[in-house]
């Protein structure tokens, strides 16, 4: 028979005693993904200020310029908010809610994409940069291709570490997935502003440069909430 | 569970004195052999680690139980013993039977019937039925739907009476 009300063991007492700081309660998953995007919005529009705007805005209209990134936005932080809730052991979110959320994501910058590129189909650089530069980048479209690829990348890479360093104390049954969810988000809200600021609108740079990106960071995301499940896993054998 | 986030020890205690034996028997469902002690400290030792990461407007115990699954599900990851683990499960001393299979067989027979069940039917069957979670709280732990909790547990309820059956008639 077990005792009714066991004690716990003295080491673990010990351990438990060692470091009692009082600590604040977590905000709930909905709180900490929506104090997620004042950093994805400020990264966004200092993008957008160093850039700055396309030139075919008025082309594309309000709807396929500030709306589409609008609905990108938004998306991004529905899905740190389902990493939030894949975050809490008690608060999992069905899986095919994940995944459809996931495949609604990717469809949205395929959609959006298709229709910028059907409405204004610009494929030549112009940039606020001297017309020397704007015809290098014009002869050798790679070079804008690769400079909006890492671009979005770092960009995106310094929200997923700050979305790490927030969640680093979770404690995730799948970490890669909850990583990977992160690491798409932030890919996306960047996404978000930079489409805005890039004036090229051809689907082999859009999918090709900026979806290479989103990627890049949704795999920076899996590796890093890896890392992390990894060094619990350590802790706990 | 606010009392501890403010720094009481006491309110440790008293949340082990209350979780703990709960929780042990579910590792010991889990693990099915006697790492499951160990598991219970590391659980608790996770919890105290990640208490800023507790949010009040989450009952406790689902959270306490979420938290004892992951710390078995890194376990086995840094282990990779998972077959040695079901190996073991024949030799539970101390497996949860259901209250409401008690009128169905022994308490062995049931033991034994579980061990025929598939686990994850058998997890969402004993989560409801041995420790009441509601199949809301099943499903935030486990990452799947109310209803598929729900139909988990059923096809595991009935499979369990399957497996008895089929072990009842052959003794008899």
């Amino acid at each position: 028979m077990m005792d009714p009300s066991p004690k716990p063991p003295e080491t673990l007492m010990r351990a438990i005693a060692r470091d009692l700081r009082p600590v604040a309660p977590s905000p709930g998953p909905l709180q900490l993904a929506l104090r997620m995007g004042p950093l994805a919005l400020l990264i966004s529009s200092l993008i957008l200020v160093a850039i700055g705007t396309r030139h075919d805005l008025a082309t594309l209209g309000p709807l396929l310029a500030w709306g589409a990134s609008a609905a990108q936005f938004v998306l991004a932080i529905a899905l740190v908010w389902i990493a939030a809730h894949e975050s809490t052991p008690s608060a999992r979110l069905p899986r095919p809610l994940l995944y459809s959320t996931a495949i609604a994501a990717s469809l949205l910058v395929l959609f959006v994409t298709l229709l910028t590129f059907s409405t204004s189909p610009a494929s030549q650089p112009v940039l606020r940069v001297p017309p020397r530069v704007n015809e290098m980048l014009r002869i050798s479209p790679w070079i804008m291709g690769f400079g909006c690829g890492i671009g979005s990348t770092v960009a995106g890479g310094i929200l997923v570490l700050f979305f790490s360093w927030v969640f680093r104390n979770s404690l995730a049954t799948r970490p890669t997935v909850a990583g990977a969810l992160y690491g798409a988000g932030a890919g996306l809200a960047i996404n978000a502003g930079w489409r805005i600021a890039c004036p090229v609108s051809t689907p082999w740079h859009a999918l090709g440069a900026h979806g290479s990106a989103i990627l890049a960071t949704v795999v920076l995301g899996a590796l890093i909430g890896r890392c992390l499940g990894n060094r619990g896993s350590h802790a706990v054998s | 569970m606010i009392r501890y986030q403010g720094g009481s020890l006491q309110a440790f205690e008293e949340i082990y004195a209350r979780l703990a034996p709960g929780v042990r028997r579910y590792l010991w469902h889990l693990t099915g052999s006697e790492i499951a002690d160990d598991l219970l400290q590391e659980a608790f030792l996770q919890m105290h680690r990640s208490r800023a990461a507790y949010n009040p407007q989450y009952p406790v115990r689902p959270w306490v139980f979420g938290l004892a699954r992951n710390v078995f599900l890194m376990n086995r990851r840094a282990a990779r013993r998972w077959s040695q683990v079901h190996e073991s499960r024949e030799d539970l001393p101390d497996f949860p039977v259901l209250p409401e299979a008690d009128r169905l067989g022994s308490q062995d027979e049931i033991r034994r019937s579980l061990a025929n069940v598939d686990p994850g039917q058998a997890e969402a069957l004993l989560l409801h039925h041995e420790w009441g979670f509601s199949f809301e709280e099943i499903a935030g732990m486990l990452g799947i739907s109310a209803a598929a909790a729900r139909a988990r547990a059923s096809r595991g309820m009935a499979d369990l009476r399957v497996a008895l059956n089929s072990l009842q008639r052959g003794r008899a």
